[in-house]
């Protein structure tokens, strides 16, 4: 395969949004919006252009069955990450995680107690 | 309210490419409208509405970015497997595109890029014309006054007359084009000296004062860009001019004029008789030239009832400035724009051919894609991006070719073309290229697209892509598209028979003089230096003696003027025949010739004797044309008879008739000869021109002549020199032009038909391998294979040039006025190019026919 494509911000939390469970797009906007505290607020457009980067790449998939039929709605498409789209996300969180560090050996950042 | 606006959300995601929207729309609204069902107010909705809204403006181009791409990348994949197909469309592509912008890179520098003049639109020439006629004619100056003072629609009037002038002093004597112009023409034109001043309303009267305003180029070339060059004294002619101003190098007007002095005329000069003037007027804000045409008639006619003796029943009118110096191009520029169209046709005919076959070959590819989900407009799209990528590539391969290709067309033509006449492939010719190439990958890719996408599954797959269903339709189709290409080949190739044959009916007519080893030039020398008379003589003694000792030259003669590159036209009285008004005199060529001229240019004498240098004292004599005398003297002899030249009421002086010679052609080959009369120089007449027979390449000698006469005396100015041959090329080079274009762009078209039908017989063959082998199986020979292919070629072939000949009858009659002694519908250039398109046809059908034959049954069975 060719180099492995970047993690824009927005793929990035669409798959951490996967990592916990299997939702629909509404779900992975709500999700996002709240991990951030609504400081990431995906609009339809961007979350379902990344959502088909995201399925091209084989990062996620679209689900046959519906996992929680209590809230099931049976209309909405559901998504699961996949393997290497799991692998992709721990290694952006690594790569995250070594920067930091890096910023806070340099003291640019102030080290955690 | 959401739901509304829902509603306008979804009419929005018409932004995105069909296939995302089919696979998300849904499932966008549905994200939206748990959005908005969120929000605790209006206000809130909303914002989440424009959030929304800006997303699909921002991704909906990604999207469709994202489709282009994958289609790009597609379309290259193919373009690569199948490399051949795909170089000889863009190969074909390359000539129709690069010959089409070739021929737009002259219409654009003749019909379409504006005139170096500021508000051209506004730019009129004006004319005096006869009532009933529609050729242009000069202005009478006194006519000039009156029109300049009456008329309300221009916003002023002026008047030139162009000609060479000879500039002497520092250096050799030199020719330049120059121009008398009226005070008016500069501004009319609107462009501004960049030194000094143009000529005042006050400068340009009789015996004002010698000025001359000097062409940029001219300075710089000839004064060194001298900063002091205003008020400098320069010799012109016989007489000194102060320089005034130097007008940008971009400026040439007329033509190719460097130098421009005051017209100075008086109407004492100049009658309401003499009409040498030509006129250029500006039309005021928001008139056009019909309402300044209607006007000028009506003060021409007023003009004519005050001056009734002049009244010559002209009237006046105002032409679009481009109109009347581009007419004399634009039917030859239009018909060669419609050849090279045709051409293109041709090329786009031959593609669409091939991507029809690629189609059909194409069609399991096209199945396997459906059945994967792929939806028609999809395919369409993808097939289409192919196309443009095709027409790209062609259209790039083509300005690349007609970078290489302009400079070439330019050799042909031998003369200085006038300066607003350029030809470059500027941004415009770009522009049109680029469109060109887009246009016709739409035109070969819609029918290929559209015809491969309606793919019916089951039987495309069964079929293992060898033959589609759609096979009848697509080869009604390919065979049709053949059909059209003979006949549009046919069209051309008429068209170009036609104008080779005009052109040697042109180029072949006698004329009654020697061509080869002939070398001309103009000559100019100050009459100050060398006045009519003794001098003159004794100069041109001088300058014979000099060339005659120049080995390889056998024959020096002087003249007025040298054959189809100068002549002077007057009229003719005969002696004891009615003495006729001007109107209706019979006009004459009428040439000044030193003795030895007919011998240098091998015209005959027929009767009577050649001038000798006793003629000069005794100048009343000539020599005149046979046709001349066998109108007027058909059963005697011409010999002693008296004739007179000039206006027949002015009693010129009678010449008698010493002796006549053989007819010859002197003004320009395509228009109607008059006849021709000879007379001796005398000292009035200065010569102007020289003709030296030679006995090697003539052009050997330019520079030696130029040499010897310059060494002679710097002062006299040597131009213009070629050999005959040459002046003769010049005289025909737009006919020998537009007769070479032709016949390239046709045997293009012939090439292109030829490869379009081998193509289609080819593929024909290959399909029927199958059939093929069968009736081999069966017992048909070689022959009879042979024949069943051959057959369907002809038959496609001979549908072309039914249909081709009607096509050109009726084009070809629209060339009537750019033919020369050339019936449009000439039976013998009509039999030739369909034998020539026949035998053309039977080659390219010959190929796969021959291959038909070597099929083996076996292998041909067992491939099933």
């Amino acid at each position: 395969m060719a180099a492995r494509p970047t993690l824009s911000r927005d793929t990035f939390h669409i798959l951490v949004a996967l990592a916990d469970s299997d939702r629909h797009g509404y779900s992975i906007m709500q999700d996002v919006a709240d991990r951030t505290s609504g400081q990431v607020k995906l609009s339809p457009s961007t979350l379902y252009s990344a959502i088909k980067r995201l399925l091209e790449t084989g990062w996620i998939e679209e689900l046959e069955e519906r996992p929680d039929p209590k809230h099931d709605d049976e209309r909405r498409r559901y998504y699961r990450i996949t393997k290497s789209g799991r692998h992709a996300a721990i290694e952006e969180a690594e790569r995250l995680e070594e920067l930091l560090a890096d910023a806070r050996a340099s003291g640019l950042v102030p080290k955690r107690s | 309210m959401t739901t509304g606006l829902v509603r306008l959300y979804r009419g929005l995601l018409l932004l995105y490419p069909a296939e995302f929207r089919d696979e998300y729309g849904r499932e966008l609204c549905l994200v939206l409208l748990d959005r908005c069902r969120e929000q605790r107010s209006r206000l809130a909705v909303l914002l989440v509405w424009i959030h929304a809204a800006l997303g699909v403006l921002t991704e909906a181009p990604k999207e469709h970015y994202h489709v282009m791409l994958q289609d790009l990348r597609h379309a290259l994949r193919v373009m690569r497997n199948d490399a051949p197909v795909t170089a000889a469309a863009i190969a074909i592509l390359a000539l129709g595109i690069g010959s089409t912008t070739a021929v737009f890179t002259l219409v654009n520098g003749i019909l379409v890029r504006p005139l170096p003049y500021p508000d051209t639109d506004r730019l009129v020439a004006v004319d005096e014309h006869e009532r009933e006629s529609d050729s242009p004619g000069n202005v009478a100056f006194p006519n000039y006054q009156d029109l300049r003072a009456r008329t309300r629609l221009l916003e002023d009037l002026g008047v030139y007359s162009e000609g060479l002038r000879t500039i002497r002093g520092e250096g050799d004597a030199e020719t330049v084009p120059g121009a008398q112009i009226s005070d008016g023409v500069f501004p009319i034109l609107g462009v501004k000296p960049i030194l000094g001043r143009a000529f005042t309303r006050e400068e340009d009267v009789p015996n004002g004062p010698k000025v001359v305003v000097i062409g940029e180029e001219l300075w710089k070339r000839r004064y060194a860009g001298d900063p002091g060059i205003l008020g400098r004294t320069v010799e012109i002619g016989p007489r000194r001019f102060t320089v005034i101003g130097v007008m940008p190098a971009s400026f040439h007007f007329p033509e190719r004029a460097e130098l421009w002095l005051p017209l100075q005329l008086s109407p004492e000069q100049s009658t309401r008789a003499d009409y040498f003037l030509s006129a250029i007027g500006r039309l005021r804000p928001g008139v056009s030239a019909q309402q300044a045409t209607a006007e000028l008639a009506s003060l021409m006619k007023q003009i004519n009832r005050e001056n009734p003796k002049t009244d010559v029943g002209n009237s006046a009118r105002a032409v679009p400035i481009r109109q009347s110096i581009t007419g004399q191009y634009r039917p030859a520029v239009i018909t060669l724009l419609a050849a090279v169209g045709f051409l293109l046709l041709i090329a786009c005919a031959n593609i669409t051919n091939l991507l029809l076959i690629k189609a059909s070959v194409r069609a399991r590819e096209m199945a396997v894609r459906t059945a994967l989900g792929a939806s028609r407009p999809r395919l369409i799209r993808q097939l289409i991006t192919e196309s443009a990528l095709f027409g790209l590539a062609g259209g790039l391969a083509g300005i690349a070719l007609a970078y290489a290709g302009v400079p070439a067309l330019l050799s042909l033509i031998p003369i200085e073309l006038p300066r607003w006449m350029t030809f470059t492939i500027d941004a415009r010719v770009l522009g049109f290229a680029l469109a060109v190439s887009l246009l016709t990958s739409l035109i070969f890719g819609v029918a290929p697209a559209f015809g491969a996408s309606r793919v019916e599954l089951t039987a495309a797959l069964k079929e293992g892509g060898r033959t589609g269903t759609a096979g009848a339709r697509r080869n009604l189709l390919r065979n049709s598209l053949v059909v059209a290409e003979v006949a549009l080949s046919l069209t051309l190739l008429a068209g170009a028979g036609l104008m080779v044959r005009s052109f040697l009916a042109l180029r072949h007519q006698p004329l009654g003089f020697t061509t080869e080893k002939i070398l001309t030039l103009d000559l100019a020398w100050p009459g100050d230096l060398y006045p009519q008379g003794p001098k003159a003589r004794a100069l041109e003694a001088n300058i014979q003696h000099e060339l005659a000792s120049l080995p390889g030259a056998t024959n020096i003669a002087f003249a007025s003027g040298v054959p189809l590159a100068s002549v002077w036209g007057r009229s003719l009285t005969v002696e004891g025949f009615p003495l006729l008004p001007l109107k209706q005199a019979p006009g004459i060529f009428h040439t000044i010739v030193s003795p030895n001229y007919f011998r240098a240019l091998g015209i005959p004498l027929v009767e009577g004797r050649d001038f000798t240098d006793a003629d000069w004292d005794n100048p009343m004599v000539t020599i005149v044309d046979e046709s001349l005398a066998k109108r007027y003297w058909p059963n005697g002899s011409a010999l002693g008879k008296r004739v007179r030249y000039g206006p027949p009421e002015n009693n010129e002086p009678w010449h008698t008739i010493v002796g006549v010679a053989g007819k010859v052609r002197s003004e320009n080959l395509p228009g109607r000869n008059r006849w021709n009369v000879y007379i001796p120089f005398d000292a009035q007449h200065l010569p102007r021109a020289m003709i030296l027979r030679t006995s090697q390449d003539p052009m050997s000698l330019a520079q030696a002549v130029r040499g010897r006469i310059v060494a002679l005396d710097r002062n006299i100015a040597v131009s213009q020199i070629h050999s005959l041959q040459q002046v003769i090329d010049r005289a025909a080079w737009r006919e020998r032009f537009f007769t070479v274009l032709f016949t390239v762009f046709s045997s293009l078209a012939l090439l292109l038909a030829a490869v379009g039908l081998y193509g289609v017989l080819s593929y024909a063959v290959s399909l029927r391998t199958h059939e093929i082998g069968i009736r081999m199986a069966l017992g048909a020979s070689a022959r009879q294979v042979q024949a069943m292919v051959m057959r369907q070629g002809l038959l496609l072939t001979g549908l072309g040039l039914t249909c081709g000949i009607v096509a050109a009858l009726a084009l070809t009659r629209l060339m009537t006025t750019q033919l020369y002694h050339t019936s449009p519908s000439d039976p013998e250039t009509f039999i030739a190019v369909t034998v020539i398109l026949m035998c053309v046809s039977v080659a390219a059908a010959f190929i796969p026919a021959r291959r038909a034959t070597q099929v083996e049954p076996v292998v041909a069975l067992r491939e099933e």
